[in-house]
């Protein structure tokens, strides 16, 4: 038997090809952009409001810049000695592995370092042209350079989705309950799940009645993002995280907590995957740039009431109970989960022709001629 | 890590030594073969030079893996990280003297804020330090095979000119002879003072001719057994590089490997420690609803304990725990047996007192 160290890596793939590698990025490439289209869709349906989906589309943004900054760093695969392979999970996850980006964010550390010690892009590109037409060979060293360079280029510009993107706020409302005067803050955050190296996107309704707003309190935030960042676990439930927040942090009362994670992106060509969907993607053996479905799942913990508890001889905390799923709010630790998936017409095709049992109350976006994201 | 941040120092100059000695012989090569085009047939190559390089990259080579050996102290520290969140600090046995149950919601509270992220991000920057070492010699070695084969195949095209003169040499003094006895035959015969005269003077050209010939042929023996020579030390060196280079890349890939690997197992153990303990207790009290506070607190410290025996099961036995139904694929890097061929002593050493495995 393999040792727990093979088993975990077991599914951890290189791109070995050029080929293969710029498919991979393209695809990625396309999937972001309708995923930006379906948080519209969704906004306009109204089950995110103005402020959510915008920060929403922040984060995929910012993953969608990461992946382009990947695929500079990735363009040489196969061409150039020595150039990087791109590692990612093939199975249940479609992408890149999570030490890819904690890489990255190593990169981003040096990027002064190496744009200060390399050359610049034209430069680069007039020696090309030199060793083009002088020795009549291709350029692969300088490509490879410039390749590079582009990659520290992009991670010098910024606004990247990172391993860990640590929580923000956005000040929503003032309110007053029970005669007190609370704040309502939307706390957002993200990380890279390093278990099933997905992105996964952490949106928080948090009222405050502490004396000092949350942002200004340096007793509170601080540890508050800390703590945050610690808990964003993929193994622990919606119910666990809300509540060690309600325990932990005087004056702060979560009343509803959503984890959306992007993923997984299953397609025939790259990834292993289990159930449904493996036969909806053999069956469509769709062309190129259509052999993908994009699952997406949003899950969601709302408060029920508010209850007094003495948590001292003298004093008294507001605590949370929350709603859970009547049916298995047990097993999931969520009010409700909604999974969607998004996928281009062919392959859906397929699946609504098998119809299998498991996607029955899943809901689809049909990516359409021209791109277009239709509901279905 | 002082001894971590020693041993790289230590490293780096052996690579920068190792890096002269190589470029060294490689200039050496490279000067033999432009006094060869002066004319000169001098070899300063010794064998004892490249012994002295072999030998040298051989204890790089031998302190590199001791410090891929040495990322595994590195990650000693994790174990400790996970000790800590299954065990009691002081303060909270002290506390535990009076009140179970605050001991225990105080260990609760300090594992919510536990991570590993800043130590896992230190594994792959260490890793990645030594990465780039291995890296930079690697290029080196191969931007100086190239520059030796393609020294070597100039001087391989000008061998084959020169075995090519020799032989058109060779044939023309082969054809030679005839003609000499069929001139001397001539002269025996003839009685016609004059003509024989001028029969002499031929042979006399002719043997002129001849030495001269014979002459050029030694130079032409010479200059191919000196190219051949050269051609030899030159493949020996080529040889050398490549199994250099060989050895660069098992190096490299066994410690992106393991690191890989690392960064996965701390990740989920950690995760499943963090999971493991709060699950439950998080169930329980949104059930029970926080007006039975006391009940509560009561049921998180035996929830506490039960889940504490279950962690510290886990952590002896995490491989039965961390069984993952994947599936198992062909395509896994043979990167442990390659390294351990080629290093099984320093392998053997360290794994007397090795972490992890």
């Amino acid at each position: 038997m393999a040792s727990v160290k093979d088993q975990l890596t077991d599914d951890h793939q290189e791109l070995y090809d050029t080929a293969m590698a710029r498919r991979y990025f393209a695809k990625f490439e396309r999937i972001t952009g309708h995923l930006l289209q379906v948080t519209t869709e969704v906004e306009t349906e109204g089950r995110l409001t103005r402020v959510e989906a915008r920060i929403l589309a922040r984060y995929l943004t910012a993953l969608t810049a990461t992946f382009a900054a990947l695929s500079q760093k990735y363009l040489m695969t196969g061409r150039a000695d020595g150039a990087p392979k791109l590692t990612f999970d093939r199975h249940e996850s479609g992408f890149p592995v999570a030490q890819e980006l904690m890489v990255m964010a190593l990169d981003a550390a040096q990027v002064a370092k190496h744009l200060g010690g390399m050359a610049a892009v034209s430069d680069l590109k007039d020696r090309m042209v030199r060793q083009i037409v002088r020795d009549l060979t291709v350029p692969t060293a300088l490509q490879f350079a410039l390749s590079q360079r582009l990659y520290y280029e992009s991670l010098a510009a910024g606004g990247l989705f990172w391993a860990r993107n640590d929580p923000d706020l956005q000040w929503i409302a003032d309110i007053s309950r029970d005669g007190g005067d609370r704040k309502h803050f939307l706390l957002h955050w993200a990380v890279y799940d390093t278990q099933m190296n997905l992105p996964v996107v952490y949106l928080m309704d948090v009222e405050d009645s502490g004396a000092k707003p949350l942002p200004h309190d340096d007793r509170r935030w601080p540890l508050l993002q800390s703590h945050l960042m610690a808990q964003s676990l993929t193994g622990l439930k919606l119910l666990t995280i809300a509540q060690g927040v309600d325990q932990d942090f005087a004056g702060l009362h979560p009343k509803r907590l959503r984890r959306i994670t992007l993923g997984p992106m299953h397609s025939h060509d790259f990834t292993l995957q289990s159930g449904p969907i493996s036969q909806v993607l053999a069956d469509a053996n769709a062309p190129d740039g259509n052999d993908w479905a994009m699952v997406w799942t949003a899950e969601d913990l709302v408060s029920d009431r508010e209850e007094e508890v003495k948590d001292g001889w003298f004093s008294t905390a507001e605590r949370q109970v929350f709603r859970l799923d009547p049916f298995n709010g047990a097993a999931s630790g969520t009010t409700r989960t909604e999974r969607m998936v998004i996928l281009p017409e062919r392959p859906y095709q397929v699946l609504a022709e098998l119809n299998p049992p498991g996607f029955r109350d899943v809901r689809k976006f049909v990516v359409g001629d021209a791109g277009r994201i239709m509901p279905a | 890590m002082a001894d971590f941040d020693a041993q790289i120092k230590e490293s780096q100059a052996q690579v920068a030594t190792a890096q002269a000695k190589i470029s060294e012989v490689t200039g050496r090569i490279e000067a033999a073969r432009a006094k060869l085009d002066a004319g000169e047939a001098a070899i300063d190559i010794e064998n004892a030079t490249l012994t002295d390089v072999h030998q040298h990259t051989e204890l790089m080579n031998a302190n590199i893996a001791e410090l891929i050996m040495g990322l595994d102290d590195v990650t000693a520290g994790f174990s400790k990280d996970f000790d800590d969140m299954r065990s009691k600090t002081g303060m909270e046995s002290f506390i535990g003297i009076f009140s179970d149950a605050k001991s225990e919601s105080m260990r609760q509270e300090r594992m919510r804020t536990a991570s590993i992220d800043s130590k896992l991000q230190d594994l792959i920057s260490k890793s990645d330090i030594i990465v780039r070492l291995l890296q930079g010699q690697l290029d080196l070695l191969n931007s100086q095979k190239t520059r030796v084969e393609k020294n070597l195949g100039d001087t391989l095209a000008e061998r084959e000119a020169t075995v090519g003169a020799l032989e058109g040499v060779r044939a023309e003094i082969a054809s030679m002879d005839p003609r000499i006895i069929e001139l001397e035959n001539k002269i025996s015969v003839e009685q016609d003072a004059t003509a024989r005269t001028k029969l002499e003077t031929d042979l006399a050209g002719l043997n002129a001719r001849f030495n001269a010939l014979v002459q050029d042929e030694q130079v032409q023996l010479a200059k191919s057994q000196t190219l051949e020579r050269y051609i030899e030390k030159g493949k020996t060196w080529v040889d050398s590089l490549t199994n250099q280079a060989a050895t660069q890349l098992v190096l490299i890939n066994k410690l992106q490997t393991d690191t890989k690997q690392r960064v996965v197992l701390y990740d989920a153990l950690t995760s499943s420690l963090k999971t493991a303990q709060q699950q439950d207790v998080a169930h329980r009290i949104n059930e029970i609803g926080v007006k039975t506070d006391q009940e509560a607190q009561a049921a998180m410290a035996a929830i506490g304990s039960a889940t504490n025996d279950r962690m510290a099961d886990m952590l002896e036995a995490h491989e039965g725990h961390m069984v993952f139904a994947r599936a198992v694929l062909e395509q896994k890097a043979k990167a442990d047996e390659r390294f351990a061929r080629r290093f099984a002593k320093i392998v053997e050493k360290h794994d007397k007192n090795a972490y992890g495995e």
